[in-house]
């Protein structure tokens, strides 16, 4: 178990009861009723309904997201003020608000926690990001999987309509808004932004080929903004308190509160709303949140940001190359770049302990991947599945030592050749995983029998940091 | 028409109309820098962007914005820029992404070319051939499907396919009422069987004549000749579905298939319908135009008897004996 140091013990402890006071999105979560409109009201709900509708053009609004400096939260991490200015605006042409709530990613819950306790906190988020984007009809396209929050949405949605904040004529400012709940089409692929689109045309989830980006031509080729959950939900307090006062929580570039979906051998699995810039360390082991590794384990991997990004050993995952605290932002975590570095991702923030086999992780990703690229363009239809292969070849004690390097190359013909960013995601976690974890993989090789019945255990990765030079071979 | 834009594709510059794709500017000028397309087809909207074959570097964007795009790009579906400067056979990071696409589109693929119809006429085996490395690291059981045939027409050898998606288009914009043809999902896709329900229409069986390789053939030729032992001739005929102007594919005297009019690039001049295609085999139903030109990097053409200028076979007399002699032989059998 970890030693930690008194003071800093108690600074975290301060700092958590700081925080505790700030939480933007989950501050409510436990009380009961808040999934109705009346209790939710009672608890400050759709304040910023009418403060944006009666008193702020939706010009402001923009501004004031833009004054927040609130990056996406459904992966890419991409300014939602700026994405939101991007907008087209022709004349005779509708506008479209859709909500991205396909969350499929492995590692990734948040969006489901969000929608089953707090409905509203999104509906009345879309109202206002509506709004501001002219748009007067919008869509939640929710997961297939997710039927209980779909109607979850939509008992939410008819209590909102009953209540005058959405329809005809919203709070008698004119204004008018339908929202509509889309189930989704089953697949990880239709989370894609274009593909989502398509999907929700009624076609196959295929993601389309950009440009025309959606701001220009998305959905029944209308200009349309696709946005995460969270990031809706979050223009809620924006609103409320102000861009400035939003920008202040957080490092840097990485402002405001970020859920994160906690798993794997943690003591305390959940989703938590963290300021950016917590310290992994401190989220791995405080008590406020993962307090620690589960049955007095050791660290052996994190990946932080859901599947789809690189997974970096214990040390690279606490600290940075350069010996910095690595932190829970979008700076840190991707501070190394593809050598010592991940990224922020969706916050799917999967902790392995010293049992776990990183192989079988690996091509457990793979799997994964293979089963849901949607197969349009060759190198991640073709590429995926070949990687599947290998690695469960080498998983089950058939494996040759050039497989190892044939992993290698196949990723690098999938990544940045492909339609979408799935190919990407197919190819990082592979190729990550043996840049790190190479001698594992290597065992696996030259002892099959005993890698079918033991894991290779922690091996180095629980060492000071690695030299630089040694990192970047 | 507004400004032409200037591109630079392997160093040779050219002028072309704004909204010209990269693909469609190397086509204009010609020659060995013209990425190969699998996917892409100029007479469907919305084909290409799939297959990643025809990946070429941006290596400056446009002139006001001269930086480098980031990732290799599809020319086929990336519009030229005023200034951009492009790189493809020139750079070797393409040379090594297309050998690596090559690579992967064929871990799947039977390689029954011995048996395949399409053999001689096949991008797949040109570009492999072209590009490909000649042994395959791929260890695993190869996909495999049922032959289908869709109708008494056409045959569908779905192992085969590559999924260009071209025929997709075909069935989506030559045939009323249906939506698009693929099941599944990743390189568990198949064409699917609503495409049976096309069949019916006028226009089906050009999804013959788009398939880049033999995964759509045409059941009235089937094992009927090897290509290349047959001569490709030009001829129309008043037809009042289609403009009736067809390549007829001779054995001797006897018609053995009808195709629409192939330009160098693969793609047909005009859809043709299936009357012409499947129905009218006989030469007095036609005007013959004359000899069919053939690209001459195609096999077919090594047997056609207006020896085209392959080089070996030009400067060989012997060579060129031989083939007459072959050619006789063939079209005697
Ligand atoms: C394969 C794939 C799956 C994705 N799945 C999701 C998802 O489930 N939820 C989500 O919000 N974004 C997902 N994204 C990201 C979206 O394309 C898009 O960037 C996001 O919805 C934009 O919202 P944001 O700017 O609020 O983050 C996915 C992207 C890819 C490439
Ligand atoms: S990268 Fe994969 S998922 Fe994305 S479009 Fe291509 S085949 Fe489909
Ligand atoms: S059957 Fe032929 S045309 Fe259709 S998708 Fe497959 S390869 Fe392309
Ligand atoms: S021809 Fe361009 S991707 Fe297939």
């Amino acid at each position: 178990m970890r030693k930690e140091n008194n003071l800093s013990h108690l600074i975290s402890h301060i700092s958590n009861l700081v925080k505790m006071a700030r939480k933007l999105l989950l501050e409510h979560i436990n009380v009961p009723g808040i999934n109705t409109l009346d209790v939710y009201r009672q608890h400050g709900g759709y304040r910023s309904v009418e403060k944006a509708l009666k008193t702020m053009s939706p010009d402001a609004i923009v501004e004031e997201v833009k004054t927040s400096g609130l990056r996406g939260r459904g992966g890419a991490g991409f300014p939602t003020g700026m994405k939101w200015s991007f907008l087209a605006k022709p004349e005779g042409k509708e506008r479209y608000l859709v909500c991205n709530a396909d969350e499929s990613e492995p590692g990734t819950f948040k969006d489901r926690y969000l929608m089953t306790y707090i409905p509203h906190a999104l509906i009345e988020g879309m109202i206002v990001s509506s709004f501001a984007l002219g748009a007067r009809t919008s869509y939640i396209y929710v997961r297939g999987e997710m039927m209980p929050q779909i109607r979850i949405l939509e008992k939410a949605i008819a209590e909102a309509k009953n209540a005058g904040f959405l329809g005809k004529n919203i709070l008698g400012t004119g204004y008018d808004l339908e929202l509509y709940v889309q189930p989704g089409g089953g697949a990880y692929i239709c989370g894609e932004e274009t593909a989502l689109i398509e999907s929700l045309e009624g076609k196959r989830g295929n993601p389309r080929i950009k440009p025309p980006f959606p701001a220009i031509s998305g959905v029944w080729a209308c200009p349309t903004v696709v946005n995460n959950v969270e990031t809706i939900a979050a223009v809620v307090p924006i609103i409320n308190d102000g861009g400035e006062e939003y920008a202040k929580i957080g490092i840097g570039r990485s402002t405001g509160t970020k859920l994160i979906s906690a798993s794997g051998n943690l003591n305390k699995p959940g989703v938590y709303e963290i300021d950016l810039g917590v310290p992994v360390e401190e989220f791995i082991y405080s008590d406020e949140y993962c307090g620690g590794i589960a049955n007095g384990k050791r660290l052996k991997a994190v990946v932080a940001g859901g599947s789809s990004v690189p997974i970096l050993p214990a040390n690279l995952s606490l600290k940075t190359v350069n010996g910095e605290s690595r932190l829970m932002s979008y700076e840190s975590l991707s501070d190394g770049g593809f050598q010592s570095g991940s990224m922020l991702g969706s916050g799917g923030f999967i902790a392995f302990d010293e049992d776990q086999c990183i192989v079988r992780n690996t091509w457990n990703f793979a799997r994964f991947y293979h089963h849901e690229s949607c197969g349009q363009c060759s190198p991640c239809r073709e590429g995926t599945g070949w990687m599947e292969k290998v690695l469960h070849r080498l998983e089950y004690g058939h494996g040759k030592m050039s497989d190892i390097d044939l992993l290698v190359d196949v990723a690098r013909k999938i990544e940045g050749n492909t339609i979408c960013p799935l190919g990407d995601a197919a190819a990082w976690p592979v190729a990550s995983a043996i840049r790190h974890f190479r001698d594992e993989f290597e065992w696996h090789v030259t002892n099959p029998k005993e890698a079918m019945d033991r894991n290779y255990g922690l091996a180095k990765y629980a060492d000071p940091l690695p030299k630089l030079e040694e990192v970047s071979q | 028409m507004s400004e032409k834009v200037k591109v630079t594709i392997d160093g040779i510059t050219i002028d072309v109309d704004p909204g010209t794709s990269i693909l469609n500017a190397a086509r204009q000028i010609g020659g060995d820098i013209v990425p190969p397309a699998m996917c892409y087809y100029s007479k469907l909207e919305g084909s290409g962007g799939k297959c990643r074959t025809c990946l070429v570097k941006v290596s400056k964007g446009s002139e006001k914005d001269p930086r480098p795009m980031p990732k290799l790009v599809a020319s086929c579906r990336t519009g030229v820029m005023d200034g951009m400067e492009v790189q493809n056979i020139t750079s070797p990071e393409v040379i090594e992404a297309r050998k690596g696409v090559v690579e992967i589109l064929l871990i799947n693929h039977p390689l029954d070319c011995p048996v395949c119809d399409q053999a001689g006429e096949c991008h797949l085996q040109d570009l492999s051939y072209e590009h490909g490395v000649a042994n395959t690291r791929y260890e695993f059981e190869r996909r495999t499907f049922e032959r289908i045939d869709i109708g008494d027409k056409i045959q569908l050898h779905m192992t085969r396919c590559i999924l260009c998606y071209r025929c997709v288009y075909v069935a989506d914009q030559l045939t009323d009422g249906r939506q698009h043809g693929i099941l599944g999902r990743g390189d568990a896709s198949e064409i699917s069987t609503y495409i049976e329900k096309a069949i019916d229409n006028d226009f089906s069986g050009n999804v013959i004549d788009v398939c880049p390789v033999g995964a759509l053939t045409d059941r009235t030729f089937r094992f009927k000749n090897r290509v290349w032992f047959t001569k490709p001739v030009d001829a129309h005929r008043d037809c009042p579905t289609c403009k009736g102007k067809v390549t007829l594919w001779y054995k001797g005297e006897e018609v053995l298939r009808v195709t629409g009019r192939k330009d160098q690039f693969g793609e047909v001049e005009d859809f043709i319908c299936n009357t012409c295609r499947f129905e009218t085999k006989n030469t007095s139903d036609w005007v013959i135009e004359g000899p069919r030109q053939i690209a001459h990097t195609s096999v077919i053409s090594a047997n056609h008897y207006e020896m085209l200028p392959l080089p070996v076979i030009k400067q060989n007399q012997a060579l060129i004996e031989a083939n007459k002699i072959e050619f006789d032989r063939a079209s005697k059998i």
